[in-house]
């Protein structure tokens, strides 16, 4: 349930129902609002709710019906704006995160970190512990590779992005990432997603091949019960009977859950259609849809790429996609990468 | 359409799209003023008629597959402001790296207009 103050509510009453909550069992999630404070109450506790409502500087109390509590727009009605160093993701900026699948070499690394730096990318992606279908596929580099990515990343003013498979790789990613990613494989590792609530280190949770909308957004609320406010959603294609494609993206997802949840909404188009000539027309509509960013998947030379070439852009299709989403964002009145022209000070 | 659709909403139409519009003029401005920085580098004028020709011929054939109220001329008129405004954030960006302390900025700004 979520409890709402009243916009002049002292800090002794807020303190008061907190106090209250406290004993009967429950965990309280405090946010404070621009007007007024919001008690968001989680748990397996009991607590009457009419007693509550009667309490000194309690404006209303609000029961929450979606299974997830703390993802909902019910307990917090405003988008969730994540800032990282100078970008704020889930703001009126579209955010895009581009590199290669997996880190492989540092002319790689640099090469492609430059190449979506050029195009207007704010965050490099790549992997360094890789979950790979086949045990005899390329499993990543590990810790070069993170530090490869860290290097890439600095060298051309981008955060860093890189998946964490397990929790004994919460520690070292740390050091490098500004982002972690939990892969579509480890959307219900319910072991992992605890540990990363209690990380500090904003959280992309991608979508499960076989997951609904509910269970996914139950997946954000694991992290974010453990005290991990900074959590972002992706997008990444689901398992249908086709085909033709790799996945089947789900576009209808972005509008349904931007509804349902408070938190950001990206799209990774490379792994939802499985095919470079497909990125393009996918990243396009997810950006129609209203996705807060996307996360693709550009490499410097796809054709001897060590995992996920077929998938990978080249890094002038990548600048081409840009230029596109620079005409198609304004349209929805949001912006993509205006940033590089601004820094330098130009004001007017 | 327009027969349909009553005042207020065609004024709110029209306001959507000069949103629009503006959002890409300033998408527009950015990369003018990226093609500025680029010439104070290489030391090239901010005035290239050539190129300025080529941005009203573009616009024009554009326009013409429409077959819309605005013709040509009217097209060309509208994108002559545009192109002036363009010169202008290129002439100050020139100007602004005086401070900055480029070689080659006199050289440049003498040229725009």
């Amino acid at each position: 349930m979520v409890v709402v103050m009243k916009e002049r509510a002292s800090d002794a009453e807020v303190q008061a129902v907190i106090a209250h909550l406290v004993e009967r069992g429950m965990d309280v999630h405090r946010s404070s609002g621009a007007a007024r404070i919001v008690l968001g109450v989680v748990g397996s506790g009991t607590v009457d709710r009419a007693l509550v409502s009667l309490m000194e500087g309690v404006h209303e109390v609000l029961r929450i019906t979606e299974p997830y509590k703390l993802a909902s727009r019910t307990f917090k009605a405003e988008d969730t704006v994540i800032a990282i160093g100078d970008i704020r993701i889930g703001g009126d900026e579209v955010i895009v995160m581009a590199g290669p699948c997996s880190a492989e070499t540092e002319e790689q690394v640099h090469a492609t970190a430059a190449a979506v730096k050029r195009a207007g990318a704010k965050v490099l992606r790549g992997g360094a512990f890789k979950p790979r279908s086949s045990p005899y596929s390329f499993q990543g580099h590990g810790e070069a590779g993170l530090k490869m990515l860290r290097d890439g990343a600095d060298a051309h003013d981008l955060k860093l992005i890189t998946e964490v498979m397990d929790s004994s790789q919460i520690e070292v990613c740390a050091k490098y990432a500004d982002i972690f990613q939990v892969g579509a494989r480890n959307m219900q590792n319910f072991t992992l997603l605890r540990e990363l609530g209690r990380a500090r280190t904003p959280v992309m949770l991608k979508r499960g091949i076989a997951a609904t909308i509910e269970e996914w957004l139950l997946s954000a609320e694991y992290v974010l019960s453990g005290g991990n406010s900074n959590v972002m959603l992706c997008e990444r294609g689901i398992r249908t009977f086709e085909t033709s494609t790799r996945n089947t993206l789900d576009v209808s997802a972005i509008p349904i859950v931007k509804e349902l949840s408070h938190l950001p909404v990206f799209v990774d188009p490379s792994h939802g259609t499985g095919r470079r000539d497909k990125v393009a027309p996918m990243a396009r509509a997810a950006v129609a849809a209203g996705a807060d960013g996307l996360l693709i998947e550009v490499h410097n030379d796809p054709d001897h790429a060590w995992s996920d070439g077929a998938q990978s852009m080249f890094p002038a299709q990548f600048e081409r996609l840009m230029a596109e989403l620079r005409i198609i964002a304004p349209a929805i009145g949001r912006s993509i990468c205006l940033e590089p022209l601004a820094r330098r000070g130009w004001a007017r | 359409m327009a027969a349909e659709l009553s005042v207020e909403a065609l004024r709110a139409e029209i306001d959507q799209i000069d949103e629009v519009i503006v959002r890409l003029l300033d998408s527009r401005a950015r990369c003018a003023y990226a093609i500025g920085r680029v010439k104070r580098r290489e030391g090239k004028p901010v005035y290239e008629p050539a190129r300025e020709a080529s941005v009203l011929a573009h616009v024009r054939d554009v326009n013409q597959t429409l077959g819309g109220p605005l013709d040509g001329e009217a097209i060309v008129r509208l994108f002559e402001r545009v192109i002036d405004e363009a010169r202008r954030i290129q002439r100050l960006e020139a100007a602004r790296s005086d401070e900055v302390g480029a070689g080659n900025v006199a050289a440049t700004t003498g040229q725009g207009e």
